[in-house]
């Protein structure tokens, strides 16, 4: 009898279990799925884009070896996108959760007055289109913009700064402060060629162009990290803290032997789906710099489009698209690990 | 508790569904259907010559006609404008098909995306540069017997662009050379005569810079456009005769510093630098006192800087004399294209004689047939320096790839300009991403 | 009732618990100059945009900064509704998108969340690291194999070819599956006891509990597809301009070719008349977010 009821259960849970999973399952495979093992595919064929694809000849590991291996130019902007990106996500990933977290934690105060105005005025950047805010942020960015004018008005010794169109990097421009330039720097930094780059370019930072569009992503992005913590905060028992304080604990203290603990798995959530986005960092590039100046914007998303739109490479363009679904797995897979770790600790 | 917060959520939903309901009642919903290629493929006029058709066309209603897509791009709404009044008058010279015109942003991706998906446009733009990535693709029609008229009217080093194999697969539709446009009245009021010379060019560049003022000699734009032309004056080369990459050069090093050197010295500016989306935009700002620039300033200035008095002068000779840079643009018929009939009929009007010379008539552009210049050159004196420069002009076409060579230079004169690499480095860089691109 | 008197419970014991009153007033008022701080950083580029997008184009170029339009001008606006520009149409296009794929999302994704969180079916592991690592799939890989499949099964151009391919993500099943894992059994059980079907059990037991991420969802799904470009780049066309949302419009709004001249006007204009649904529509439900929010914070 109980095996009878166990089994039927069994088979209850089987149908359902895939009778709900279905629908989801069957567009993710028709829409993600199969375009995820052509992308596989189109990477050992030399498709141009414009022939049908059955018609692109086998080149075998070809494009791989191109990326990773041989000195051309295709391994050199992959590792400059790659740098460029790496620079933008260790920027943007960081500042965005700590900031949002920040944010929630201060207006998540129970006795807070004009909460309704806060929470709509941080979320508000994050509902706009990014469309709508690149234009709005290319001429707020101008050299003689409104950012550089405020600016100017609070130091005139400023110089402007033309935002949208400074390749130089954020460490290069801090080393040359203290005399370090490409010209004084020693000859192992500006010789050493790895992976393309020289030591000197890899250690450039992101740009200034590209710094200015991680300022506009972490003020876009902030507001939506925001709220998932507030709606985390508000899961967290209150009698936790009331034992807390009647303990005799600082609200720092609080923050950091209660409400951090707590949200784990929401940071962890945070800084996971923060990562996967600014991996795959796309519009504000294709709105407001075309990845210039200088490539300096180029992101792994923006040279998939460009090698595959703009050169009609897909067969590269879909090598690279897996290597780049290979870094943020990889990166994912690290943060996890070390999520864990902590856990453990 | 719960149960009304489901049903907050709920009416959310609802009042979301709403809103988008109530837009759809207030919007004109008879809008017509979308103008795209990808239509019913079926009608039999479409693919039956026209001339047997041309009664049956005549006595169909205007709604029955075929429509046809002309895809490409436009650099000004006045450019646009004036294209459509020539579309509109094959329009009314017919009845079998409706033509429009669309300019796309993103123009590569927007011609590879409907090229691949097997719905292509009609009729689309072919760029001198992209000629050898559309053949390598094998996607341009082979154009039937008399679809072009009298094709060896058009010039011949233009028509040499768009022929591959020995077959002329497309007709330019005008073309354009570089030249120097000068604001008459700062170059008045700084005692500058137009430079003839590259040290003119410089000499005059830093007497009209006024940099408190925020005002400069030159808008030079990081473009491989632009830079090639000065590649050229310098005695250099982009390809050797046997069709290999040779940019790594002395000569080539000459054009690089050069340029890079005007804009290092802040004689000339980047256009960004004053606020400005290209260098002609500076120009009608009067930010800067010169652009090297083509005939697409004309209406451009005409339309949106009327006021700005200008002058146009040939490009100033290098070290090894004078160059220019010569763009043209074809009309394409893709090969699956679905009316393929339609596609070259409309061709051919924008493109014969009097097509073509209603169109350069307008001023834009310059005639890309020989029997028009007499004419065009009467009509416009002053933009005669553009078609002068016809004669000792390169054409703006390499190698299949070759974006990649053209970003690789864009690229390394912002660096250079920045302090972040050095001509010699940049040079190497091009030469190799070159030979990278030609072994493939 | 009950959250209210604890509300003010939770300070009076801290400030009974040591600290003197004046400092937990001057922590109150650095508390409040960093959110109006930040307040201010959020919301000044919105109020210059708007400003200027009064403008004329000489006025945007010299007096940026003042927050008066003089003279007061709609030219920005008006030329939206010329030309090419069809901001009216783009918009209800926008707002059709987004709310089928909402509605679509919201269901589908804690439907499948639910089962992969709660029932325990063989290959349920595959399936969720399956969605998984759709999550890691960057969409701009995506664009040319979908354009191809879409065009199979002709959707391209199409309403449908728009919403099918995102009517579903891997990120709303990964969140609503966290939470529902997070629930206790208890009362599952119960309903399970009671008879109730696995799909009773999730439309009037689990669901309801579930009010927080789904919220979480619906902003998420609805303010995504509002935001959506290159999909719809790619699924529309470059030519459908009747089926356009705002996002693709306006990108066009920058021009092509070589002339991307920068009409600063037209920019802001587009923008904020983009941003205006969205923000009305947010301002207008805000109340049901908040109240949402605070009362989901009251567990049990």
């Amino acid at each position: 009898m109980a095996t009878t009821n166990i089994a039927g259960q069994r088979r209850q849970e089987l149908i359902a279990g895939y009778s709900f999973v279905a629908p989801a399952l069957i567009i993710l495979l028709v829409f993600l799925f199969i375009p995820m093992f052509f992308t596989l595919w189109m990477s050992f064929r030399d498709w141009s884009g414009i022939t049908p694809p059955a018609e692109s000849g086998a080149v075998g590991l070809q494009w791989y070896e191109r990326l990773l291996v041989l000195d051309n130019v295709r391994r050199t902007d992959f590792f400059t996108a790659f740098k460029n990106t790496f620079y933008y996500a260790l920027g943007v990933v960081p500042t965005q959760t700590v900031l949002a977290l920040l944010l929630a934690v201060i207006a998540n105060q129970q006795l807070l007055r004009f909460k309704g105005f806060f929470r709509t005025t941080f979320y508000f950047p994050s509902i706009t289109s990014s469309v709508a805010i690149g234009l709005i942020f290319l001429w707020i960015y101008q050299s003689g913009g409104i950012l550089n004018q405020v600016i100017k008005a609070v130091n005139p010794a400023y110089r402007n700064i033309s935002w949208m169109n400074d390749p130089t990097g954020i460490i290069h421009n801090t080393l040359a402060v203290f005399g370090l330039t490409l010209r004084t720097a020693p000859a192992w930094l500006t010789e050493t060629n790895v992976l393309g780059l020289t030591l000197w370019q890899w250690l450039s930072g992101p740009s200034v162009t590209m710094t200015a569009l991680m300022m506009l992503v972490i003020w876009t992005t902030a507001g939506t990290m925001m709220l998932v913590f507030l709606a985390a905060l508000q899961d967290i028992p209150r009698p936790l803290y009331e034992a807390a304080s009647v303990d005799g604990a600082t609200s720092v203290q609080q923050f950091f032997s209660i409400t951090v603990p707590m949200l784990r798995p929401t940071i962890f959530f945070v800084v996971t789906l923060g990562l996967i986005g600014t991996f795959q960092v796309f519009d504000q590039m294709f709105v407001m710099t075309s990845g210039g100046p200088a490539g300096t914007t180029t992101s792994l998303a923006y040279l998939i489009y460009r090698a595959g739109f703009n050169d009609s490479q897909m067969g590269l363009a879909s090598a690279i698209s897996v290597l780049l679904f290979l870094i943020i797995f990889t990166a994912t897979l690290i943060q996890r690990r070390i999520f864990s770790d902590r856990a453990v600790a | 508790m719960k149960k009304q917060i489901l049903y907050a959520t709920a009416a959310l939903l609802v009042a979301i569904l709403a809103v988008t309901a109530c837009g759809g009642g207030t919007t004109p919903t008879a809008a017509p259907p979308p103008t795209t290629a990808t239509q019913p493929t079926t009608a039999p006029e479409a693919t039956t010559a026209p001339a047997t058709t041309a009664p049956q066309a005549t006595t169909a209603p205007s709604g029955s006609a075929t429509k046809l897509q002309l895809l490409g791009w436009s650099s000004s709404d006045a450019e646009n404008n004036l294209l459509n009044t020539i579309v509109d008058q094959f329009n009314k010279s017919q009845t079998q098909y409706t033509a429009s015109f669309d300019p796309s942003p993103n123009y590569d991706q927007a011609l590879q995306t409907a090229l691949a998906g097997g719905a292509p446009p009609d009729v689309f733009y072919v760029d001198s540069l992209k000629f050898p990535d559309l053949m390598k693709n094998n996607v341009l029609a082979t154009p039937p017997a008399n679809a072009i008229q009298d094709p060896d009217d058009f010039y011949p080093s233009l028509k040499a662009a768009f022929t591959a194999n020995g077959t002329f697969y497309c007709p330019p539709k005008d073309f354009s050379t570089l030249a120097l446009i000068y604001n008459k009245k700062m170059l008045d009021a700084a005692g500058v005569k137009p430079p003839t010379t590259w040290d003119e060019l410089k000499a005059a560049a830093e007497k009209l810079t006024d940099s408190s003022k925020g005002v400069y000699g030159l808008a030079l734009s990081a473009d491989a456009a632009r830079w090639v032309a000065f590649l050229y004056q310098a005695g250099g080369t982009v390809l050797d005769a046997n069709g290999k990459m040779n940019i790594d050069t002395p000569e080539a090093k000459v054009a690089l510093d050069y340029y890079t050197g005007l804009l290092a010295a802040g004689y000339a500016v980047t256009p960004d630098k004053v606020d400005s989306g290209w260098n002609g935009e500076a120009f009608g700002k009067e930010k800067v006192a010169m652009v090297v620039e083509g005939n697409w300033m004309v209406p451009f200035l005409k339309s949106d800087f009327p006021n700005v008095e200008y002058d146009i002068a040939e490009l100033p000779a290098g070290p090894k004399g004078k160059a220019t840079m010569a763009f043209t643009v074809c009309y394409g018929v893709p090969k699956n294209g679905a009316h393929l009939d339609g596609s070259w009929q409309f061709v051919n009007a924008l493109t014969n004689k009097q097509g073509m010379k209603e169109w350069t008539d307008l001023g834009l552009a310059m005639p890309t047939r020989k029997s028009l210049r007499d004419g065009w050159v009467q009509k416009f004196p002053n933009l005669k320096v553009f078609l002068d420069g016809a004669d000792y002009s390169h054409p703006w076409q390499f190698g299949p790839g070759f974006t990649v060579v053209t970003d690789a230079i864009n690229k390394g004169i912002q660096e250079i300009a920045a302090g972040q690499a050095t001509s010699e480095s940049v040079l190497k860089t091009v030469q190799k991403a070159g030979e990278d691109v030609l072994a493939q | 009732m009950a959250q209210q008197a604890q509300a003010i419970h939770v300070p009076a014991t801290r400030a009974a618990g040591g600290a003197p009153a004046w400092l937990v007033s001057l922590a109150t008022i650095f508390r409040y100059l960093i959110l109006f701080a930040f307040a201010l950083i959020f919301l000044a580029p919105f109020i210059f945009a708007i400003a200027n997008s009064f403008k004329t184009a000489p006025q945007i170029a010299q007096d940026a900064l003042n927050l008066i339009p003089n003279p007061f001008t709609l030219e920005n606006y008006l030329k939206l509704t010329r030309g090419a520009a069809n901001v009216p149409l783009w918009t209800f296009n926008s707002l059709l998108f987004a709310g089928v794929v909402t509605v679509g999302r919201v269901f589908l994704c804690s439907l499948a969340g639910y089962a992969l969180a709660r029932i325990s079916f063989p290959g349920r592991n595959i399936v969720f690291l399956a969605v998984l690592a759709t999550m890691m799939i960057p969409g701009v890989v995506l664009l040319i194999p979908r354009f191809i499949i879409l065009k199979q099964m002709n959707l391209l151009a199409t309403y449908p070819g728009g919403i099918l391919p995102i009517l579903v993500d891997a990120f709303g099943i990964f969140l609503m599956k966290q939470f529902f894992e997070s629930l206790p059994g208890e009362v599952e059980e119960a309903a399970r006891i009671d008879g109730a079907t696995p799909f009773q059990i999730f439309w009037r037991v689990s669901l309801p509990m579930a009010t927080a991420p789904l919220i979480a969802l619906t902003i998420f799904a609805f303010q995504g597809t509002w935001n959506e470009l290159q999909h719809f780049l790619i699924a529309l066309g470059p030519t459908a301009r009747d089926l356009w949302p705002l996002t693709l419009g306006l990108a066009t709004l920058r021009g092509a070719g070589v002339g991307q001249q920068l009409d600063f006007g037209l920019f802001l204009a587009g923008s904020i008349l983009m941003t205006l649904p969205m923000a009305l529509i947010f301002i207008v439900f805000q109340r049901y977010f908040v109240e949402s929010s605070s009362h989901s914070a009251v567990k049990g």
